[in-house]
């Protein structure tokens, strides 16, 4: 008879341990529906701007180090302070690059400058388009384009 | 952007995952239940290790097969080796054959499971009653049978012509089954044993073994040609008695009568041609019936396909028998007239069965009527003791059969075979092999040798088919086919074994 | 962004959801204790305790490391391996395991360590790569490493169950083309995030195809072509059906073009039944997929006490520690602890279990994509969309393999599986989705204050 106890037993534990296995489920469920809707409400916030660039280094600390900048559809970016994006280093011309939202990706064009662009390491010589996450070096100072 | 993509892989994704949601549905729920039957599951391979299986009873409530648990594991026993190429053999470690496979679920009682019965069943623990089975077969004809072929390799099958329940049937040599189906660890070695021995004891003879008829087929062809009013009793063949001398030349090849025994050649019926067993005459037969009609005839006796003893869903398997070469299972078309006439009188490419023979002859007898085979009568609940219980749960009984040629046509050959076996042609061919009936007063038999040329120096197999008892106006209640591997002519090896195991039989069932 | 590292990160989600679970393993394994020993008692529970330290000290350590990043994939991960720690250890122990270190491990204690591993990989790769630079700018290299890989495995593997996909080192086995997987979703991930606007803005079109253009993709396409050449010639069918479909997914998340992998679904159709001509081993898996009942206790012999053991399970399973895991001494599945593991489970816990631990990995999967979809790069969400595509994929197939829906391949079921190489493959995709939500988390932060 003690088997029909164990049986019991065992039927008994089985059935909690499926329970808590849902449960479990049920939690995973409620979390992501939260995350979903306080996603939706992010968005909505996020959605103003067409993207933007994040300081990684920048020597003479102009743009300051770590700082986001909200980018315009155009964008010019050089040494001369009337550039949407001015830039404080040697090694940059007074009007270096021009950054472009057309259509659906970003472009950037080299504007002559002496020491060149570069985009993720490498020099560019004609308008290249850009990926968010790609880097964008312009004399001493690196940026990113983000979303 | 990228994000929309990603959207709408979740889609394809979700999408995959719930078709394999679906084909885990499929096997968990939909087929759970027929995969559950299935004799290779594990599951019923693991219940048959520990679960009681039914007693296995011959026609007369002798046991034949029985089983029980020791230390969780259930062991079979068997009480004579001459039944084990019908019962088969259950084996913890090599799983089972014959009966003992076709009857499987029922003889461990296997229940069906449902999804509820995980739940329920489980916790209540029930076991699966196990039923016992009833065979046709007579334990004391199956041994005799046996003891006739004694050391021989061969075969005897004995059917009821009535009903079709098969009386005996006997593959040699045989072997103990019993150590096989024991304890698991110990059945290697006896296994090995049989698989290693050139006698190939694990091959059921009777069912599985294909020969040379030789010219007990010249039964068959008789009985189709005078079914399709091809011959007559009285049909002769004016140029037989001189190529029984010479030759008879067929697409420029020439066939041979073989030793007459002295017997000077004349012109012979039906009558005398089976007496001497004439191959020229059945030669003439055969071409005459044609190779289309041949075919025909030859499917309805059984040939060309697999024969099923017992009901269809557990059965016991017969090779397919063949009159020509085989192709995917049927009998592929003659190669050309010579091969057409070597099949009327039993060489060629014909192979068969001695099941098959013994249907052939169990036709005759039955005027003109085949019955269909069956080994198992009935099942029962399970007897704790030594005897069958009483309540019966389902029977099997003859299918009515099929008839294949006319009653007149089987009479016809009837007695042709009456008198091969007792005329006076036939009685001076077969020389010493008197078949009478030894020792049952008035009761005749009827029958037909075979001696299966095997070509170069191997002797030849020794063929018997027949039946008793056959005196006009007589019911035969028993059709043999007697099968002895290089026995020499018919009437030296599988004759004298026929004639007394007919005899044993019409003894036993209490008539004479 | 700069400080974040050092500030402490409440990870309430995460802590909620993996209590249960850390309950749920030890419960487990009380339940096949007291079944494999027809009797209640407890039981040796060192492995499950043992299991709870791991996922417990991880969690503490990300909320110490003040790490922002998706609080759902730890516990997903943390159910499915429970799951599969429980039926690891109900098994034969001696179906696999290690004597290094002067110790003899059973099988699931071998598991378990392989699991710290990879948590110390996954902590690793979460807390440790802040910048994913050293990952997209040397995406060359990194192919370089995986052909490497590839060409080790070619010349010092040696074959189990005729795919050569083992190196032997010393005291452990690795399978080089687990760690290739990640590789390879890197390369791809770098190197589409580099050129998608040249893909997507230029194409040739050819008839109603618009075809990509080939200076842009020779180089992705002609590494992958090697790849897929070598492995299969390793005979791995499961690895480059997996790869294949990785890379067409990425392809297709970074391009947006359902041409492109139309194009790649009509090679790979082609490429298959080339192969299915060409080579008698996937002839011979294709033959048995179709009719494993042709050959049952040949060729179909695992598939078909696959498809029996499901169906032994029904929907309520046979009880954990209850399956017909032997019979008669032997397995009733040979190779019930890697490529039929979720047989088992679904044997045991039923079709109930089945879809929970199918929920699981759906959670993973679905928040993998979320994190993708979140990432504040293209990179990273190409590389999330890879990593996430693999483990669901692999879970597919493995499934679809197991329930006869598609041809079975040797591949694992993540985290569920017995297989060093594999948890430690699956918790280093772990860790890099880790890292690329916890930047975008510690973004969105920074863009909310």
């Amino acid at each position: 008879m003690t088997g029909e106890i164990l049986r019991v037993l065992l039927l008994g534990l089985q059935l909690g341990f499926v329970a808590l296995l849902y449960l479990v489920l049920m939690r995973f469920a409620g979390s992501l529906l939260r995350d979903l809707r306080s996603a939706e409400e992010a968005q909505m916030s996020s959605r103003s701007g067409i993207g933007r660039l994040s300081v990684l280094e920048s020597p003479a600390d102009e743009p300051p180090n770590g700082t986001t900048i909200a980018l315009g559809p155009i964008n010019s970016i050089g040494r001369n302070v009337n550039n949407t994006i001015f830039v404080e280093d040697d090694f940059v011309s007074a009007n270096h690059a021009m950054l472009t939202f057309r259509g659906r990706s970003w472009f950037v064009e080299d504007q002559g400058s002496t020491n060149g662009t570069y985009v993720n390491g490498h020099r560019i010589d004609r308008p290249v388009a850009l990926s968010f996450g790609d880097e964008l070096s312009i004399g001493r100072v690196r940026m990113r384009l983000d979303r | 952007m990228i994000a929309t993509n990603i959207r709408r892989l979740g889609v394809y994704l979700m999408l995959a995952f719930a078709v394999v949601s679906g084909s885990i549905t499929w096997w968990q729920v939909v087929e759970a239940h027929s995969l559950s039957t299935r004799p290779d599951n594990p599951e019923v391979l693991a219940a048959r290790r520990s679960l009681l299986r039914g007693t296995i009873f011959d026609a007369e409530g002798q046991v034949l097969a029985s089983s029980e648990v020791i230390d969780g594991l259930s062991r079979r026993t068997y009480t004579d080796p001459a039944m084990t190429h019908v019962l088969g053999y259950s084996s913890l470690r090599f799983g089972s054959t014959g009966l003992e496979r076709t009857f499987e679920d029922i003889l461990v009682g296997q229940t069906d499971p449902n999804p509820i019965r995980d739940l329920v069943s489980d916790v209540l623990a029930r076991q699966p009653e196990p039923r016992d089975l009833t065979l046709t077969i007579d334990r004391r004809l199956q041994d005799f049978a046996a003891a006739q072929l004694g050391a021989d390799a061969g075969a005897v099958v004995a059917i009821d012509p009535r009903t079709g329940a098969v009386l005996a049937m006997v593959s040699t040599p045989t072997f103990d089954a019993t150590p096989i189906s024991g304890d698991p660890d110990g059945a290697q070695e006896p296994m090995d044993a049989l698989r290693n021995d050139p006698a190939e004891p694990l091959l059921a003879r009777a069912r599985q073994g294909l020969y040379v008829p030789g010219s007990i087929l010249k039964v068959f062809t008789a009985a189709a040609a005078l079914d399709a009013g091809v011959i007559s009793p009285d049909t002769t063949y004016p140029d037989q008695p001189r190529e029984e001398r010479e030759g008879f030349v067929v697409d420029g090849f020439t066939i041979r009568e073989h030793d007459l025994g002295g017997i000077e050649p004349a012109l012979w019926p039906l009558s005398e041609a089976l007496q001497v067993s004439s191959n020229i005459f059945f030669a003439h037969v055969g071409l005459e019936l044609g190779a289309e009609r041949f075919l025909e005839y030859a499917r309805r006796f059984g040939f060309c396909g697999p024969i099923r003893m017992g009901p269809p869903e557990r059965a016991l398997s017969v090779t397919p028998s063949l009159v020509t070469g085989s192709l995917d299972g049927d009998c592929g078309p003659f190669s050309g007239d010579v091969d057409l006439a070597s099949a009327s009188f039993g060489q060629g490419q014909a192979a068969v069965t001695p099941v098959q023979m013994a249907l052939l002859a169990a036709a005759i007898a039955g005027d003109g009527v085949m019955p269909d085979p069956y080994v198992v009568r009935d099942v029962r609940a399970h007897a704790d003791g030594d005897a069958p219980a009483d309540e019966i749960l389902d029977s099997f009984g003859s299918g009515g059969g099929t008839r294949v040629v006319s009653a007149e046509a089987a009479a016809a050959t009837r007695g042709g075979m009456v008198d091969a076996v007792n005329g006076e042609l036939g009685r001076l061919y077969a020389g010493q092999g008197d078949i009478t009936l030894y020792g049952i007063s008035d009761a005749r038999s009827a029958g037909k040798t075979g001696t299966a040329q095997l070509g170069g120096e191997q002797a030849p197999h020794s063929w018997f088919i027949g039946f008793a008892p056959a005196q006009e106006e007589a019911t035969p209640r028993i059709a043999v086919a007697v099968l002895v591997e290089s026995g020499g002519s018919g009437s030296d090896g599988a004759a004298p074994i026929a004639g007394r195991v007919m005899a044993e039989w019409l003894r036993l069932s209490g008539g004479d | 962004m700069i400080g974040s590292r050092s500030r402490i990160a409440w990870r309430g989600a995460e802590f909620r959801l993996l209590f249960p679970i850390l309950l749920l393993v030890p419960l487990g394994f009380v339940i096949t204790n007291i079944a494999l020993a027809g009797a209640p008692e407890v039981g040796d529970l060192t492995l499950a305790v043992g299991y709870v330290l791991l996922f417990a000290g991880a969690h503490l350590l990300l909320v110490v490391l003040g790490h922002r990043g998706d609080q759902l994939i730890l516990p997903a991960v943390g159910a499915m391996g429970g799951v599969g720690m429980i039926m690891l250890n109900r098994l034969p122990q001696d179906l696999a395991g290690t004597s290094a270190f002067g110790l003899e491990l059973g099988m699931a204690a071998t598991q378990l360590l392989w699991f710290g591993v990879g948590i110390i990989a996954m902590l690793a790769i979460a807390v440790g790569l802040r910048d994913d630079g050293i990952l997209r700018h040397y995406k060359y290299s990194w192919a370089a490493v995986g052909i490497a890989l590839l060409a080790a495995t070619l010349v010092l593997g040696y074959e189990v169950n005729g795919a050569r996909l083992w190196i032997d080192l010393g005291p452990v086995s690795v399978q080089p083309g687990e760690l290739l997987k990640i590789v390879l979703v890197i390369f791809i991930a770098g190197y589409l995030a580099e050129t998608r606007t040249l893909l997507t803005s230029a194409s040739v079109r050819i008839g109603f195809l618009s075809v990509p253009p080939l200076p842009y993709f020779l180089p992705m396409l002609a590494l992958f072509g090697v790849v897929m050449l070598i492995v299969v010639r390793l005979n791995d069918l499961g690895t480059a059906l997996l790869f294949f479909g990785i890379f067409l997914t990425m392809l297709f998340v970074a391009t947006g073009r359902r041409s492109y992998v139309l194009i790649g679904l009509v090679l790979f159709v082609a490429g298959s039944f080339v192969a299915y001509r060409l080579f008698g081993h996937v002839q011979a898996r294709v033959d048995v997929w179709l009719d494993p009942f042709a050959d049952p206790l040949g060729a179909g012999f695992q598939p078909v006490r696959a498809i029996y053991a499901l169906g032994r399970g029904g929907i309520f399973g046979e009880g954990l520690g209850q399956g017909l895991v032997t019979l008669g001494g032997n397995l009733t599945i040979p190779f019930v602890h890697t490529d039929f593991i979720f047989t088992a489970i679904a044997e045991e816990l039923g079709l109930l279990g089945a879809f929970a631990l199918l929920g699981f990995a759906m959670v993973l999967v679905f928040r993998g994509l979320r994190i993708a979809a979140l990432a504040r790069d293209d990179f990273g969400a190409l590389l999330a969309v890879g990593v996430t595509t693999s483990l669901g994929l692999q879970t597919l197939i493995i499934i679809g393999g197991n329930t006869k829906l598609i041809p079975l391949t040797g591949i694992t079921l993540p985290f569920v599986s017995y297989g060093g190489s594999s948890i430690l493959a699956s918790f280093i995709m772990i860790g890099l989705l880790l890292a690329v939500s916890h930047r975008s988390g510690t973004a969105d932060r920074a863009s909310g204050s």
